[in-house]
């Protein structure tokens, strides 16, 4: 009988769209199982003429025979029409349904409930099997669409190719995703089934399942650690809840994985324009200085040489050549350290560093630029370290102790001091110069600002605008103190390292 | 001091024109080349005492003809750098260079430098008795600076050697980070912790069976460094 055979496992995706075929195929079983009684019967009685006992038997492998070919409901109808036609036509009286001997009663009911009972059992047994079968089945699509989940495009959205993947390894006419972070909705194909996208955004909001038996509709969460990050509908199929939770669980994990990928490529292009960025300057760092350092080496060594006893109109042209090599090397250094530090998108190369070095290491800095003036240090002891990144805020105050230099009288003092103050410690850079008024003072951090007198003219005007760009990176200010005729204070603060003892 | 040899190399023409002309005048014999390539081929022909080398240039780097040339020589070598960054200088150092200096540059300063590099430690008499570490296993050979640490053979450079035996001059004594900048590069010196950071790691890995776990070259946190002679 191998049309039942071959229907035993019904094609899921057909089931519905095929209802009238298997309504037909269903009938046919039945009535071929009614046949086969009937060909028995007419086999048996008709041209075989056995006795009762042995007709019983008959009718017995019939059924067992039905059953075990086909389902349930066949093989009872098998069961019930044998135990007719054996007690109608073996059981005195033949002919009719009344039965003499009561003994025949008991045989007529054993062989009801033994063929019953064959019957439940082979189709139990035949259930069993099905569902085993379904089972690999689905442990072997969910293996598919894991596989395809691992291989998936980085370079196409993560939720297409879910719904790509759940379609192509489940067979699912209907798929759609709704990924709760974007708000997107993806499907496989055109769906006809309009409430679809409210259903997807009401189970991703409430956390519930949604399930419509007409048109076979499952609408469930996508959960990750316990909140909903999206939820999927599938519709034509029937697939064991199971199988349907490992699915959600895969989608889950390919969902987070996409949005960590995301995450870590944003990161990266990020920190390569950064690294482009710091490229490009290094770049033109080299191309700049490398001229500057050829003019540097011939005015120095001109100046500096006994053997080239410079007269003095010569000495004074060396001379401005020599200074204009160091301002335009200065101009140099300070554009390309603004173009580094502008916006604060540079990486801060942070460590724990004492307060006196990164001060001295500042002072050493200024040194050929001092003209033999003093800067009074004055470093509070015990100062625990700090918490900065090095070569940063020795820059900064290089440039403090540079435009304290600057703008103020040739013999005037210049100090450079540190003390802690409220979880801090607090650097300052005072002179005895002019001081800045106040409508100034808002002024000086801006970009290319330069005050109006002559002296201000020595400047670059980036100074003070990359030193607030380093403190605004380390979280921390720069402030000015200055009173017209006074002088001028500016202070920096710098975190103090945690969990560092001081000297 | 006078007539010390000096190898420039670097890819700038007018550098290596000013070197020439600027350091002929001090009475050095100075010689160029463009390239690392070429600059590791003259130092293979024809002997000199100090190299002046650029940390960028084209082919195979200032970093690294510095790593090939100390894998031969103990040559003293200045290099030249664009950046004042922390970093840039660390791996100068760490390349081998006994000193770096910043473009532009003024011509003193550059001089300083190179007396200063070029400058010989004189040998302090008395000596540890260095017998103690023998049976360690470390053997020190002064004379020919040539250091044995379990049969692994190294020698040092001129600048690792001066700081090596100022320190063992004064076994188990702590020397401050000032006075061995000092002492070994000279008076211009004193705040360059980085050279001493530097320097003591090279010594270690040449010296010390383990250079992670030293026996010998101990740091004294914040003071400066000390020579522990095993009694």
């Amino acid at each position: 009988m191998p049309s039942l055979a071959d229907s035993a496992v019904p094609e899921p995706r057909y089931l519905s769209r095929r209802l009238g075929k298997s309504t037909i195929l269903f009938a046919g079983r039945i009535l071929t199982s009614l046949g086969l009684v009937a060909a028995i019967t007419i086999l048996l009685f008709r041209y075989l003429h056995v006795n009762a006992t042995t007709a019983g038997f008959f009718y017995l492998v019939v059924v067992l025979v039905i059953a075990s070919a086909g389902g349930l409901v066949e093989s009872t109808v098998a069961s019930i029409s044998a135990m007719l036609c054996f007690n109608y036509f073996f059981l005195p009286p033949i002919g009719t349904f009344t039965i003499e001997n009561p003994q025949n009663w008991v045989a007529l009911f054993a062989f009801l409930f033994t063929s019953l009972m064959a019957s439940q059992l082979s189709a139990r047994a035949k259930r069993r099997t099905k569902e085993a079968i379904s089972r690999q089945h689905e442990m072997e699509k969910l293996y598919s669409f894991s596989r395809a989940l691992l291989l998936a495009d980085p370079g196409q959205p993560i939720a297409h190719q879910v719904v790509q993947r759940v379609a192509q390894a489940f067979d699912f006419p209907v798929v759609a995703l709704y990924d709760r972070g974007s708000g997107a909705i993806y499907k496989a194909a055109e769906i006809d089934i309009p409430e679809i996208e409210g259903h997807l955004r009401e189970a991703a909001l409430r956390s519930t399942t949604f399930r419509d038996e007409k048109t076979n509709l499952t609408v469930t969460p996508i959960r990750l650690g316990g909140e909903p990050i999206g939820s999927l509908a599938v519709a034509g199929s029937s697939l064991s809840d199971a199988a349907l939770q490992s699915l959600l669980n895969l989608a889950a994990i390919g969902l987070e994985r996409a949005i960590s990928q995301a995450a870590v490529n944003r990161a990266e292009i990020a920190r390569q324009s950064e690294e482009l960025k710091s490229t490009l300057l290094d770049a033109i760092a080299h191309e700049f200085k490398t001229p500057l350092t050829s003019i540097k080496a011939v005015t120095t060594g001109l100046l500096s040489d006994p053997a080239h006893d410079l007269r003095q109109p010569q000495r004074e042209l060396v001379t401005i050549a020599d200074e204009s090599a160091d301002r335009l090397s200065k101009l140099v250094t300070e554009a390309i350290q603004l173009a580094r530090t502008e916006g604060g998108t540079f990486r801060l190369n942070r460590g724990v560093h004492f307060v006196s070095s990164l001060v001295s290491a500042s002072v050493r800095q200024m040194k050929s630029l001092m003209d033999g003036r003093e800067i009074i240090v004055s470093v509070a002891d015990n100062l625990p370290p700090v918490w900065v990144d090095a070569d940063l805020i020795q820059m900064v105050i290089a440039h403090l102790l540079d435009n304290a230099l600057k703008y103020s009288p040739s013999g005037s003092p210049v100090s450079v001091s540190a003390r802690q103050d409220d979880g801090r410690v607090v650097v300052s850079v005072a002179d005895g110069g002019p001081g800045i008024s106040e409508q100034e003072q808002s002024r000086i951090f801006k970009k290319f600002y330069k005050g109006k007198s002559d002296e201000n003219l020595k400047g670059t005007g980036m100074g003070l605008s990359i030193a607030r760009e380093v403190m605004s990176a380390h979280g921390q200010e720069i402030l000015v103190a200055s009173q017209q005729g006074k002088g001028s204070e500016f202070f920096v603060s710098l975190p103090v390292a945690r969990g560092v003892s001081g000297k | 001091m006078s007539a010390a040899r000096i190898l420039v190399i670097d890819d700038d023409p007018q550098i290596r024109r000013a070197m020439r002309a600027t350091l002929t005048s001090r009475d050095y014999q100075v010689s160029d080349a463009r390239t690392g390539e070429e600059g590791l081929e003259m130092l293979r022909s024809a002997p000199y005492d100090l190299v002046l080398l650029d940390i960028n240039m084209p082919g195979i780097g200032g970093i690294e003809t510095c790593h090939l040339i100390r894998s031969s020589s103990e040559i003293a070598i200045i290099m030249l750098t664009v950046s004042n960054a922390e970093k840039d200088k660390v791996a100068a150092l760490d390349a081998g260079a006994d000193d770096y200096i910043t473009k532009p540059f003024s011509m003193p300063e550059l001089l300083a430098r190179i007396r200063a590099t070029l400058r010989r430690l004189p040998q302090v008499p008395g000596q540890a008795d260095l017998r103690a570490l023998i049976s360690k296993g470390v053997q020190i050979d002064l004379p020919s600076r040539q250091v044995t640490v379990l049969g692994r053979a190294s020698r040092l450079t001129a600048k690792e050697f001066d700081l090596l035996s100022y320190l063992l001059a004064r076994p188990n004594k702590t020397i401050a980070h000032r006075e061995l900048l000092q002492a070994v590069w000279g008076p211009d010196y004193g705040d360059e912790l980085e050279y001493l950071r530097v320097f003591v790691n090279r010594l270690r890995k040449k010296i010390e069976p383990d250079p992670s776990e030293p026996q010998f070259l101990v740091t004294d946190a914040w003071a400066g460094y000390r020579f522990h002679l095993p009694q």
